[in-house]
């Protein structure tokens, strides 16, 4: 909440306002710079298409062509899919793990080797074995998203502080509760972590998988109109996925707010705030 | 007033009159070769007691604490709560560690109520209850704060009001204001008598300041350690509720020299 004297509030304001447009200037002028060096013929126009260029690119393939929706569409399906899978996949694991000490034993050195192995490097093998298709690429975003909320997840778990151990214990609670009440909560911030790192590889992977070897997808898209030297198209591709980078990004920072609120004094506040409003309409 | 008067009450029982809720024979704790914490403990608390326990770091006082709670096993010796031998945590018996041990994600009163679920559903009856708890420890207006709005003073007392709402009448408190400065551990001190004092539970309290400890208690059990050994149990005669100019008077300060000799003399 902001608490300060409403002069120092339209000062700050005026300050931001600055600072964005001269963000906005500098940006013009890279852009301007840019343009500017492909019509002199300094940079080579077929390979660092002017930002003009790139321009009308967007606008042709997302609403004259429309052919790129297609593409995101399929790449998109991948991301998530094989994100959700290798992602819960990866934490029911570590929760499986980290509740039996046995299970833990025989599982680390498959583990090992798993951590050891560049997964992408599975891409070639998956194709093979699942062909060229969405199953393929689903098995691959999974495998690459797999290893962060695994490993967080489990570390999280066992590190659960003795001392709140024992608090619990010395209450009677079972070993259920411990694990809802305790373990998993504490962990949090740490499988946020991991997840927030299985989203970022996700992307990746899709893309190399589609690079591998696939029929649609914003990585086939991405190396067609590199092979025929439609730099303005292809800029507009890497574009898109900055883009989409970006909003991936920001999601999985906002839900992270949200779920792990006792760490973040804004969304802490709030919930302090609807949980006694919640407690004495009670 | 009511806690006052009780308290007065109590001083006025003789204390051998009143049955020991607590009792350990020859109690020992090994956790290795080497590691003796606690060594043939032997010593009986009468309900409604407040005993401190006082010794060098490493003397076995948390050991000690964690026995009685059922968390640890003993390697050998008995120990029984009301006549029954302690295997595993109790009803009766609750704990509150140096550190507040507080939930992060949970409100003060949600903190509270823990022990309250952990036991079954949780009912009006027992909300109501958490409330009044945080307020008896001094926390009117932080019902719904989280522990990282809080200080340190603040969740030692969400922590007692937690210790409070399992219903234990024998407290078992390991340094709980430990890690708190001289003014507010003082404050809460004197807090902790009068609430303790109040619902007539059973303390039995670790410090490492021997006046802290013989200010409080009926009873000073003096440890050494390595290995750990119950040295002494020394009586505090003096009347409650008792008032800080207590720790100036020279008969204050005679049990003070005494608690020194026998830790002294390791
Ligand atoms: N889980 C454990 N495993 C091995 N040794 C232990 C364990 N817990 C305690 N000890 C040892 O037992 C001895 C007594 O420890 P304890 O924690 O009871 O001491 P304490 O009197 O509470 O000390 P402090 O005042 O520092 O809290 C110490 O030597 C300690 O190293
Ligand atoms: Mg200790």
């Amino acid at each position: 909440m902001d608490v300060s004297p409403p002069a120092d509030r339209t000062e700050r304001r005026r300050l931001a306002t600055r600072r964005v447009l001269t963000h906005l200037a500098i940006f013009a002028c890279v852009l301007l710079v840019w343009e500017a060096a492909a019509w002199s013929g300094i940079a080579d126009p077929l390979l660092y298409p002017q930002p003009s260029a790139i321009a009308a690119s967007i606008v042709r393939i997302f609403f004259v062509q429309g052919n790129i929706w297609w593409h995101l569409w399929v790449t998109m399906h991948e991301v998530i899919v094989g994100f959700f899978v290798g992602t819960l996949l990866g934490i029911s694991l570590a929760v499986a793990a980290g509740l039996s000490e046995i299970l833990r034993r025989y599982m680390k050195p498959y583990v090992i080797i798993m951590e050891a192995t560049p997964r992408i490097a599975l891409g070639p093998l998956m194709i093979a074995w699942l062909g060229f298709g969405f199953s393929s690429k689903l098995a691959i975003i999974a495998l690459v998203c797999f290893f962060a909320p695994f490993v967080n997840t489990l570390t999280g778990l066992l590190m659960a502080d003795e001392d709140r151990m024992e608090m619990m214990r010395s209450m009677r609670a079972t070993k259920r509760q411990i694990f809802w009440k305790l373990m998993l909560p504490a962990a949090m911030p740490i499988i946020m972590a991991g997840i927030r790192l299985a989203m970022a590889s996700a992307l990746a992977g899709a893309l190399v998988a589609e690079f591998i070897s696939a029929n649609h997808g914003m990585g086939v898209l991405l190396t067609r109109y590199t092979q025929s030297l439609n730099m303005p198209s292809a800029f507009a591709s890497l574009l898109t996925l900055t883009a989409i980078g970006f909003f991936l990004y920001r999601t999985m920072e906002i839900i992270e707010a949200r779920i792990i609120f006792w760490q973040n004094d804004a969304e802490m506040h709030r919930v302090a705030k609807r949980r006694g409003a919640a407690w004495s309409s009670a | 007033m009511a806690a006052v008067l009780k308290s007065e009450a109590r001083a006025a029982v003789d204390a051998a009159a009143r049955p020991n809720v607590l009792e350990g024979e020859r109690v020992t704790k090994r956790f290795s070769e080497t590691v003796v914490a606690l060594e043939d403990a032997t010593f009986s608390v009468p309900e409604g007691s407040f005993v401190s326990l006082v010794g060098p770091s490493g003397c076995g006082k948390s050991t000690l604490l964690r026995m009685v709670a059922g968390l640890i096993p003993m390697t050998s010796g008995t120990l029984a709560v009301r006549g029954e031998e302690v295997k595993a945590p109790r009803t009766d018996v609750g704990m509150m560690f140096q550190k507040a041990t507080l939930l992060d994600w949970r409100t003060a009163v949600e903190n509270v109520l823990l022990p309250t679920e952990l036991a079954g559903r949780t009912t009006d009856a027992d909300r109501k209850r958490a409330i009044e708890l945080l307020h008896l420890v001094g926390l009117e207006d932080f019902e719904f704060a989280f522990p990282r709005q809080l200080s340190g003073g603040m969740q030692q007392r969400v922590s007692l009001a937690r210790l409070l709402q399992t219903g234990a009448d024998i407290l078992l408190l390991d340094e709980p204001f430990g890690a708190l400065d001289e003014f507010t551990r003082e404050r809460m001190n004197i807090e902790l008598l009068r609430i303790v004092d109040g619902i007539g539970a059973t303390v039995l309290f670790v410090t490492h300041n021997i006046a802290e400890a013989i200010f409080l208690a009926d009873q000073v059990m003096v440890m050494t350690p390595r290995p750990g050994r119950l040295a002494k149990v020394v009586d505090v005669p003096f009347a409650r509720p008792r008032e800080i100019d207590l720790i100036t008077t020279a008969e204050f300060n005679e049990i003070v020299a005494e608690v020194r000799g026998i830790l002294g003399g390791h």
